[in-house]
């Protein structure tokens, strides 16, 4: 069943992502730099931090304070604007409950293609929720269960 | 008792949204995604977990078949048993019922199936005739026809209307009666057999698109024999279908002839009036009845009291052949007082979307006579302000100052006359009954309309 497919609206995208990397660290160390890093996040306004080095690249972003609020972003800020070239929201088109379908997708996924992400159960039938294409799962806007309405934000997918 | 309401996106500020316990979104706002759209209401009720779903009086409050789906569904549908709603709900089949009833109808057919059909029967009936949309109401997919020149095109367009609006097609014909009155009676049954009345409602002040504007109870200048006579067909009629719920029969009336015309198996737009003459909740009476609990009165425990009108204010520009209005409402204010009711999902900065019918409020007045309800109604609609779009507001105070209106002698020609009496555009607005009638000073329903 087709989804309607609207573009985000612009909030802050809830985003804790690690970029793939080469580890030369082990766990403790990877996760006690982590931690500073993140210190650092919310000392700062930034919403985004990312570092590069020889063999190591971390990504670092972090939540709004709530999902409708639309933190300023100054357009200087350039390479660390958080916000994804075209973002995405699969929304609900029918009424019903919502199941995440198995494997279950989660926050961060990279998408490689047109994917079932989910379904919507309703009157006994089961409706797919598909990606409609690669991306990256950016959030999922309702749980495991939970009753929809029509327009309903399923999930929201970075494009870019 | 908890209450879950459904709206379409272009609702979603609507009072009843705000209201209600739960509120859910079933579609976009062209009612045939949502309002229509059956599996996301049924899905709705189911996952809410409701007992039982009221239709209302638009959409689908007389379509058998969701009331089937509730019921397979284990919903109770406040209304009567889908196959009552079938026979009755359709109007070509209700006429039949009625005729075996020994009821007088007007001269009629069944569902027209071709375009022939329909010219032979008019032949037959004979000229002028009127079309009508089996699963109609409020003045959709009907259209009068004067000449078998003018059938084609009058058939593909009732046609039309009545899918977008009932996703219905199906239309039948019957004699055009000119100038009669439309009184109709408001009945209830339970499931147990006993049926009874709540008096009659003249709903002849209508639009020439055959809407009704105002409506009051009871009927003025008709005679006792003749109330008497329609009162008992009334009954007859339901028992005779097993009827249950609350219902109205709509009649005809010319002179000493009272047809029967149709029969709306839900609750209507008028009800208020009735619930003001006779002190009954008549939502309350059908949720009961639906629940399958007895009346628990019968006949001679129901008084009429006083006297009671409604007007309607739709977002239409009466200088334009009441087109409908869409828009923000920029400013509302509603009357009140004694005897004062107003039924209304709109508020100061509300929206009027373009996809449904334009009716915004309802304001009902209570007298303990008739003249006391006029004044009432007056003074009420002289309180109400609506800025943003036309509205009737303007229109409905021009009819309440005729003669013809005061003196309670009207009939379904009178309103489109006197909108040729005053010529297009129609001016007057806010008169009092001892103002003159002035032409083109302040539009009727213009956007300071009050």
């Amino acid at each position: 069943m087709p989804r309607d497919v609207a573009p985000a609206g612009g909030h802050a995208r809830e985003r804790e992502s690690l970029a793939p990397m080469s580890d030369p660290y082990p766990s403790s160390a990877l996760a006690g730099r982590v931690r500073a890093l993140a210190e650092l996040l919310v000392e700062t306004d930034l919403l985004r931090l990312r570092i590069e080095r020889e063999g190591e690249e971390i990504e670092l972003g972090r939540r709004a304070m709530h999902p409708d609020v639309v933190p300023e972003v100054p357009a200087d800020l350039g390479a660390l604007d958080a916000r994804p070239a075209r973002a995405e929201q699969i929304r609900a088109d029918l009424v019903g409950i919502f199941h995440l379908s198995r494997p279950a997708p989660a926050e961060g996924d990279l998408l490689e293609g047109d994917r079932e992400l989910a379904f919507i159960e309703a009157l006994g039938i089961r409706n797919p929720v598909r990606s409609l294409g690669p991306g990256r799962i950016l959030a999922i806007r309702r749980g495991d269960g939970q009753p929809v309405e029509y327009g309903s934000v399923l999930f929201e997918i970075d494009r870019g | 008792m908890r209450t879950v309401a459904i709206f379409s996106e272009a609702d979603r500020e609507s009072l009843h949204v705000r209201q209600a316990d739960e509120a859910f979104c079933v579609g976009p706002g062209p009612v045939q995604r949502s309002y229509l759209n059956i599996p996301n209401i049924i899905s709705t009720a189911l996952i809410t977990g409701c007992d039982a779903i009221h239709p209302g009086y638009g959409f689908l409050a007389e379509n058998a078949r969701f009331a089937q789906i509730c019921a397979d569904h284990g919903l109770t549908f406040i209304g009567p048993k889908p196959d009552v709603v079938a026979a009755m709900g359709d109007k070509a089949t209700a006429k039949r019922v009625m005729r075996e009833a020994g009821i007088a109808t007007t001269p009629g057919t069944d569902i027209l199936e071709t375009l022939d059909d329909a010219l032979s029967a008019a032949q037959e009936i004979g000229y002028p005739v009127l079309l009508k949309a089996t699963a109609g109401g409020g003045g959709k997919g009907m259209r009068a026809v004067e000449s078998a020149g003018e059938m084609e095109r009058a058939l593909a367009s009732a046609t039309a209307e009545a899918e977008a609006s009932f996703k219905d097609g199906r239309v039948y014909l019957e004699k055009l009666i000119l100038d009669p009155r439309h009184i109709e009676v408001q009945v209830l049954g339970d499931e147990f057999g006993s049926v009874v009345h709540l008096g009659e409602r003249d709903c002849s002040v209508q639009k020439p698109s055959h809407q009704k504007l105002i409506e009051e109870s009871p009927t003025p200048h008709l005679s006792d024999a003749a109330r008497s006579s329609l009162l008992e067909m009334a009954v007859r009629a339901c028992k005779h279908v097993q009827y249950s719920n609350a219902g109205t029969l709509e009649f005809l009336v010319s002179g000493d002839d009272v047809y029967f015309m149709e029969m709306n198996t839900r609750i209507q737009v008028e009800h208020p009036v009735t619930e003001m003459v006779y002190s009954v909740d008549l939502v309350k009476e059908q949720i009961r009845i639906a629940a399958g609990e007895p009346l628990g009165y019968a006949q001679h425990d129901l008084a009429l009291r006083g006297h009671a009108i409604e007007c309607r204010i739709n977002a239409e520009d009466p200088h334009n052949n009441f087109a409908p209005q869409a828009g923000t409402l920029t400013k509302v204010v509603f009357p009140g007082g004694p005897g004062v009711r107003v039924d209304t999902h709109v508020f100061s900065g509300a929206v009027v979307p373009p996809y449904y019918d334009s009716m915004i409020a309802k304001v009902i007045a209570f007298g303990a006579s008739r003249e006391a309800a006029i004044a009432r109604m007056e003074r009420a609609l002289r309180e109400t302000v609506v800025e943003g779009v036309s509205t009737t507001i303007g229109c409905c105070l021009e009819i309440l100052a005729t003669p013809e209106f005061r003196e309670g002698r009207y009939d379904i020609g009178f309103l489109p006359k006197l909108l040729k009496q005053f010529g297009d555009p129609v001016v007057l607005t806010g008169a009092s009954p001892a103002a003159p009638r002035r032409r083109r000073a302040k539009p009727v329903g213009s956007p300071t309309d009050t």
